[in-house]
């Protein structure tokens, strides 16, 4: 008996987005910031008396990384397969525009999950036996998956609007230097930031994953982090519906 | 490959009743289109560039909506019931459409996405790698190949899954001619063990080859519908005059060829050449011949032949239809 269409779709999905090369951006990427950039900067912040390590530190964010990174293989995928024909071959095919969109969005899930599995799984190497408490991990998990339907909605609205190659690869290295830089993912906020800087890491989504992601790793997981949560969980269905929505009105082909 | 019994017998398998579409709600580009297409049947449509062939194919497709009309594809209702059409065809698109992977992934892939069994995919990719010959590169990536090689796969792998339409818009666009002989044959084949065939081209040798039936379609309206036999048939006891001369004397002779032959002959001018369609040819040769000679015109080539699917086909989408003037 053949599979449900959802499931042949995210099948699609992952194997056309799991070759060398893609594997080593969506993992080798954040992997490496964390080997380099721990180890790099955590000279630095041992310098400046911090406790516990930069890279332990740095590791929940690099897991919090993972839903951006989840994010932008959603929004590729639909760019490529509008660019390459693959959409309208699909939807002549055995799947409605909602399967498709569905097969999107749990591939970006599956993705950032796996990946910040993997972040976890180096962390536990490079920082010995981790005790990630069980709510803690729930909690990392639980903001990735939100995470990853946020930023893939993103993308997947900003793919639905652009028409040119050049113009898709610009707005997304815009838009991760942007988060990524602008978030508690590399570096704590701090009030002697700039005041533009300051109220542009409180809006960022990434800001609120990386917290949560952070305190569950260390068990130290507030209430703070519970309202973060709705926030995203808000944000996610208010964008999730208009990128929906951008999606079923643009065109199927970018021909 | 056809699933019997699912359309009552004798009912058509397609059927449009004055489909009218528009992207910009300004101009139509499919414009009060009727047609059947009956079950096992190859139906062409003929056209220029920009003449609805393809907006034809997506409305069938369940791709786009017509603004109005009634469309029935396998008995269902394309705005209401697209998925259950579109389990039941297969289709094959102008455009390019890639996997980024190589050439058996892709061809396995799209068998996975429509459900094939594992064995059935293996057993289905090695025929039509052998069919055609896709071997080659088989471990090529699809993005690394040539044009005509890509339209290769991309026709091969709509063969990776059974249907009951085939919809080929352009298949042939950019194959060589032994390939192209390949793909009709393979069309050729499946039709005769049920498959019901759209087929658009503007190659007309392509369309006599394959197509039962043959409509004209110009501007989103469909100027002539039958099977080809009998669109030729339409200058029935009619023969066809090619005649050139040489382009200084062209302006001269042709307004005197018109005038000579007044109603009794179609003719069609282009630059020094002029293709007359005549119901006595022998008289006709006699009356160019004398014409040229009274005004000194030296005819350069002169030859009669049977009407073609060509002639037809241009004197459809003629402005002046059949009546004397310059194509």
């Amino acid at each position: 008996m053949a599979a449900p269409n959802l499931v042949r779709l995210i099948y699609r999905n992952v194997r056309v987005n799991t070759d060398p090369a893609s594997l080593l951006i969506l993992l080798g990427l954040p992997a490496m910031y964390l080997v380099f950039f721990g180890y790099g900067f955590g000279s630095f912040a041992a310098a400046a008396g911090s406790s516990g390590g930069y890279i332990s530190f740095l590791a929940p964010g690099m897991m919090a990384f993972q839903a951006v990174m989840a994010g932008t293989v959603g929004g590729s995928m639909v760019w490529a397969d509008r660019r390459w024909g693959m959409l309208a071959q699909l939807l002549v095919g055995p799947f409605t525009r909602a399967e498709y969109l569905f097969g999107i969005m749990l591939t970006s899930l599956l993705f950032g999950l796996g990946g910040a599995a993997v972040m976890l799984v180096l962390a536990i190497l490079l920082l010995g036996a981790a005790t990630v408490p069980l709510g803690g991990g729930l909690a990392i998990f639980g903001a990735i998956a939100l995470g990853s339907i946020f930023f893939g909605s993103l993308m997947l609205f900003i793919s639905a609007h652009v028409k040119s190659n050049t113009a898709y690869n610009s707005i997304q290295v815009l838009i991760l230097f942007l988060v990524n830089f602008a978030s508690t993912v590399f570096y704590p906020f701090s009030t002697k930031l700039p005041y533009a800087l300051q109220v542009l890491f409180v809006i960022n989504p990434l800001t609120y994953i990386a917290d949560t992601a952070r305190n569950g790793y260390h068990g130290a997981l507030t209430v703070t982090n519970g309202y973060e949560m709705i926030v995203l969980a808000a944000e996610t269905v208010v964008l999730l519906v208009l990128a929906t929505r951008a999606y079923l009105r643009s065109d199927v082909s970018l021909e | 490959m056809l699933s019997p019994g699912r359309i009552p017998s004798g009912e058509p398998i397609i059927s449009a009743e004055g489909i009218r579409h528009s992207y910009d709600g300004r101009r139509f580009a499919l414009d009060d289109v009727s047609f059947t297409v009956a079950q096992g049947e190859v139906f062409g449509l003929l056209g220029r560039n920009g003449a609805g062939k393809s907006t034809l194919i997506k409305a069938m497709t369940t791709l786009i909506q017509p603004t109005s009309g009634k469309l029935r594809i396998l008995g269902h209702d394309p705005r209401r019931e697209g998925r259950k059409i579109r389990d039941r065809i297969g289709v094959v698109q102008q455009g390019e459409s890639f996997e980024f992977a190589s050439v058996e992934t892709n061809l396995d892939l799209y068998g996975f996405l429509w459900g094939v069994p594992r064995a059935e995919r293996k057993q289905r990719v090695e025929t039509l790698i052998e069919r055609f010959g896709l071997g080659e590169f088989r471990r090529r990536r699809s993005f690394d190949i040539s044009g005509g090689q890509k339209r290769r796969v991309q026709v091969a792998r709509e063969f990776m899954h059974d249907m009951d339409i085939l919809f080929l818009d352009e298949p042939t666009l950019g194959l060589d001619v032994l390939m192209r002989r390949v793909l009709l044959d393979s069309i050729r084949a499946e039709v005769q063990r049920g498959l019901t065939v759209v087929f658009t081209t503007h190659n007309l040798e392509e369309a006599d080859y394959l197509c039962d039936r043959i409509a004209v379609i110009e501007e989103g309206r469909i100027l002539a519908l039958d099977t080809v036999e009998n669109l030729k048939r339409l200058y029935s006891g009619k023969k066809t005059i090619d005649l050139t001369v040489s382009p200084t004397e062209a302006g001269r002779f042709f307004p005197a060829l018109v005038a000579a032959f007044g109603a009794t002959a179609s003719i069609k001018t282009n630059g020094n050449a002029a293709v007359l369609l005549v119901e006595d040819p022998k008289a006709a040769l006699a009356t160019i011949v004398d014409l040229s000679q009274r005004l000194g015109i030296h005819l350069e080539w002169l030859t009669i032949r049977q009407n073609t699917l060509e002639d037809v086909f241009l004197r459809s989408i003629s402005p002046q239809g059949g009546s004397n003037g310059g194509a």
